[in-house]
């Protein structure tokens, strides 16, 4: 809206995903991996061990190539993608957390340059110095995640800054510790993992055994630990947001699910390695760095999908409209824009007025201004596949613009625009998939309940007990379900009326009827 | 479209500081990045000359060898660098920025993929054992040419962000990201601009290895500050010709706060040039020396100054270009002193931890670990 829309046809939301998650994997590496270099320096030191000093300046070299090269770039890559996808978040993120990112700055030159310098001193420095440059090294790299975690986690749980706009109020958040806690064990437990990449090339079996043992003794007590701190992490997230990964929203639903699996995995593989840590193979070691990966990737889509629709919770949503209205807001609350028009208020729009002739190309225009953000048409979340599979009438896909934000658990905001809007959103859209008649006739001749109740009604309400339709109707018999169904706006203003025939409409309601008895 | 209504409006949150402050911290820590930039790019690209064309001059030779393993730390530094000024830029004039970033976006999420490929490139080059091996030279300079084009990526960037009425038609045409800012008639002098710059300061690097060298091998470390120097006089000496065009390529109010229009813009520019003609003087009479050392310092120095002077033009420039849009002078500002103050007091921390580490790992005496 205020910003242009950079139309990448497999999906923003994709690329940040790409950058972010093999970003994040790489610098938790680069924190705990710190501590990780320090302390196995005082082992080898204190053990008297050649072997493992050598096998460990080897390790610093890859250390470096891997976290200053790749860490460093990819991390600046979240900040220049987030600007391409999100301008207006990435904005606010910015003026609210300037000093913020101005003290992880501080430290993450103090970062960059102690591990250049640790490299470099293994060559020329006496031990002593060399540790307490490695200390620097893991102290700063530390402080950069305690500030970075602050504004990460403001993201999704901004607490009392919402009211005051303090900047401690949002930084120190309610999940700011857990997050903090979870993280740390996190960035000790990749220590381990990617010192099992190096250290099961090495060809002494003694020197290997005792990396593999070394390593191991990181990333078990992590993983041991992790699940008390998720544990605290989700206890502080609001319920009602931490619902949509326990069955409400599928994408956040499907990630929890592989976060257990794969942080299951990753517990039981690095296990194994001390069964026989002397032979333990590459490619193992490499699938345990595989299934910490899943593990971590999980757990950023987790964060990401249970936040939505917002980018700043109740504070902007993920297409960049402000959740309320104040002043400054450049007319971009929701509010606003469903008052003026989302063409009028937007900048960037090849069209400011619906005609006749235009309403497919502003239907487009509206797709990309406030769909862009998280959908495309045939990529990632493409919307044709879903219009495809549903077969929904150009009336239909209207009905269910304007209850976008009652669908899914909440996952998507408010349609913002005018009724004309919405017409022309709903064209284009419909002219995306056009209906296929042989489906409707299908659709039309099979009838069971719950296939009208998959129809009809499964976009705001869900097969539950406890869900508002089957409380609601449980004191109703078929006839009254039935009739109630004919004017369900009296029910429920923001309901529509039921656009079924009425032979599916007896036949849902003796479905209903039936449910959860 | 109206050039005024398509520019996004303000961020609703105030400036956390007084505008003055990241002004300062802005074209300070630009001057920094643009110096550390200089010195890899053009120390570099020197180095990459001396290696793949000047095969017969054993001293050329060396200096490529010298030379590339400060390289890597160089584009750490200069990324690291380049964070706050991109921070700062992003504060002041987001609105700019981020929309120009967007127009065009491939070239601009581009620079992350060149970048990466150049810094693993400048690796291969530092830790290759054998650096006279095949090859190598030519590693070095395709990775240079990636830094090129991340350069000329930026100057497309910031000319862009500073051209509001150009946008319009180039999102418009084309909404995938695939656009440069090639219409615009200062982009390559602007560019060639930074690049001999870059040059000129990046012999520096040559220059200060040769004037640390003085006292083991006198006859390497002259012949360094002989070839860095000439290099610095070539450079600058082109870079009248290239400045000149830049200048008249620029819009005429524009142009106009260098002659008298804008005091502290006249006066850069006339420290500009009469710096640069002072630096390519004492250094073209100090190479002929025995002992070049003193000259090489006070030309240094004098660049130096010009420097600072081109980072404030630049700024003044931007401010010109943006002024019948915006004056971020007058954005309203909401001072968080309680962060402020932590940042300051970090911030001298930082750097006094930063020297100390510096100090200690330069001036420890040698007793290697593995002894």
């Amino acid at each position: 809206m205020n910003y242009p829309i950079w139309d990448l046809t497999f999906g923003g939301g994709l690329l940040i995903a790409v950058v972010a998650v093999t970003h994040v994997f790489v610098s938790h590496f680069a924190i705990g991996g710190g501590l990780f270099l320090v302390l196995t320096e005082k082992k080898a030191y204190r053990e008297d061990d050649t072997a493992l000093l050598a096998w460990l300046k080897r390790h610093t070299k890859f250390f470096v190539l891997v976290t200053v090269v790749f860490g460093a770039i990819s991390g600046v890559g979240i900040w220049f993608t987030i600007g391409l996808i999100h301008p207006a978040g990435t904005s606010s993120l910015i003026h609210a957390y300037v000093w913020g990112w101005a003290i992880e700055w501080i430290f993450f030159f103090l970062e960059i340059t102690a591990a250049l310098l640790y490299l470099y001193g293994w060559n020329k420095l006496d031990r002593k110095t060399h540790l307490w440059l490695g200390w620097i090294y893991f102290i700063a790299a530390y402080l950069s995640m305690v500030i970075i975690n602050g504004i990460i986690t403001f993201m999704l749980t901004p607490g009392n800054w919402l009211k005051t706009y303090n900047f401690w109020q949002g930084f120190f958040n309610p999940t700011y510790f857990p997050s903090l806690l979870l993280r740390t064990a996190f960035a000790l437990a990749l220590a381990g993992i990617y010192a099992l990449l190096t250290g099961t090339v090495q060809k002494d079996p003694e020197l290997k055994g005792k990396i593999v043992k070394w390593s191991a003794r990181w990333i078990i007590p992590a993983f041991i630990v992790i699940p008390f701190f998720a544990w605290w992490y989700i206890g502080n997230v609001p319920e009602i947001v931490w619902e949509s990964a326990r069955g409400k929203v599928p994408t956040a639903t499907r990630y929890a699910n592989y976060i257990l699996v794969f942080s299951i995995l990753t517990f039981l593989f690095s296990l194994a390695t001390l069964i026989k840590p002397k032979k333990v193979p590459f490619v193992f070691s490499l699938l345990i760095f595989l299934t910490a990966y899943g593990t971590m990737g999980s757990f950023e889509f987790i964060r990401e999908a249970i936040r939505k629709p917002y980018i700043i919770y109740d504070y902007m949503y993920a297409n960049s409209i402000y959740k309320n209205q104040f002043p400054g807001d450049g007319g971009l609350s929701i509010q606003n824009i469903q008052q003026e028009g989302l063409l009028a208020v937007s900048k960037w729009t090849a069209h400011k007025e619906i005609t006749n002739d235009n309403q497919l190309e502003a239907g487009e225009d509206i797709f990309l201004l406030q769909c862009q953000s998280c959908h495309t048409v045939d990529g990632y979340r493409g919307i044709r596949k879903v219009l495809v599979q549903n077969q929904w009438s150009q009336a239909g896909i209207s009905r269910r613009i304007s209850s976008l934000d009652k669908m899914f658990h909440a996952v998507m905001p408010p349609f913002a625009g005018s009724a004309a809007e919405r017409e022309a959103l709903a064209a284009y859209l419909a002219a995306l998939a056009p209906l296929d008649p042989d489906a409707v006739e299908t659709a039309e001749t099979e009838i069971s309940g719950e296939a009208v109740f998959e129809f009809h009604c499964s976009d705001c309400h869900e097969y539950a007990a406890d869900d508002t339709l089957f409380t609601g109707m449980a004191k109703y018999d078929v006839a009254q379900i039935s009739y109630l169904m004919t004017r369900l706006d009296s029910l429920d203003e923001e309901m529509p009326p039921f656009e079924g025939t009425d032979a599916e409409r007896e036949t849902l309601a003796r479905w209903i009827a039936e449910q959860f008895k | 479209m109206g050039t005024e209504t398509i520019i996004p409006a303000l961020d609703p949150m105030p400036l956390p500081a007084p505008f003055w402050l990241f002004k300062l911290l802005l074209v300070l820590t630009f001057f920094l990045h643009i110096v550390v930039m200089n010195f890899m790019f053009g120390g570099g690209l020197i180095a990459a000359f001396s290696g793949l064309f000047r095969k017969k001059n054993e001293s050329d030779q060396r200096l490529f060898k010298d030379i590339v393993p400060k390289i890597p730390s160089l584009l750490a530094a200069t990324i690291t660098l380049g964070i706050a000024p991109l921070l700062f830029v992003q504060v002041l004039y987001g609105q700019f920025f981020y929309t120009a970033t967007i127009i065009m976006a491939w070239p601009w999420f581009l620079v992350l993929v060149l970048l990466m490929f150049a810094y693993y490139g400048f690796y291969i080059v530092a830790l290759k054992q054998d650096k006279t091996s095949r090859g190598i030279g030519w590693v070095m300079l395709i990775s240079i040419f990636f830094i090129f084009l991340v350069g000329f990526f930026y100057s497309s960037n910031f000319t862009l962000m500073e051209s509001p009425a150009t946008w319009s038609a180039k999102y418009f045409q084309d909404r995938s990201g695939w656009n440069l800012n090639g219409s615009e008639s200062t982009l390559i002098p602007r560019f060639l601009h930074f690049l001999v710059a870059s040059v000129a300061v990046g012999s520096f690097l040559i220059i200060l290895t040769g004037l640390f060298r003085w006292k083991q091998e006198a006859d390497y470390a002259r012949f360094l500050i002989v070839r860095g120097g000439q290099w610095f006089m070539y450079a600058t000496m082109t870079q009248f010709v290239v400045g000149i065009w830049f200048l008249i390529s620029l819009p005429r109010e524009a142009m106009l706060q260098f002659m008298g229009g804008n005091m502290l813009a006249t006066i850069s520019l006339l420290i500009g040039v009469v710096g640069g003609l002072a630096a390519i003087f004492i250094m073209s009479n100090g190479i002929r020396n025995d002992d070049p050392r003193t000259p090489a310092w006070w030309a240094m120095g004098i660049t130096g100054v010009v420097v600072i002077f081109m980072a404030m033009m630049r700024d003044v420039l931007r401010t010109a270009y943006l002024s019948p849009y915006f004056k971020a002078s007058e954005l309203p500002v909401k001072t968080q002193l309680d962060v402020l103050i932590l940042f300051l007091v970090l911030f001298v921390i930082g750097i006094l931890v930063w020297a100390l580490m510096i100090k200690r790992y330069f001036f420890t005496p040698s007793a290697k670990i593995t002894e």
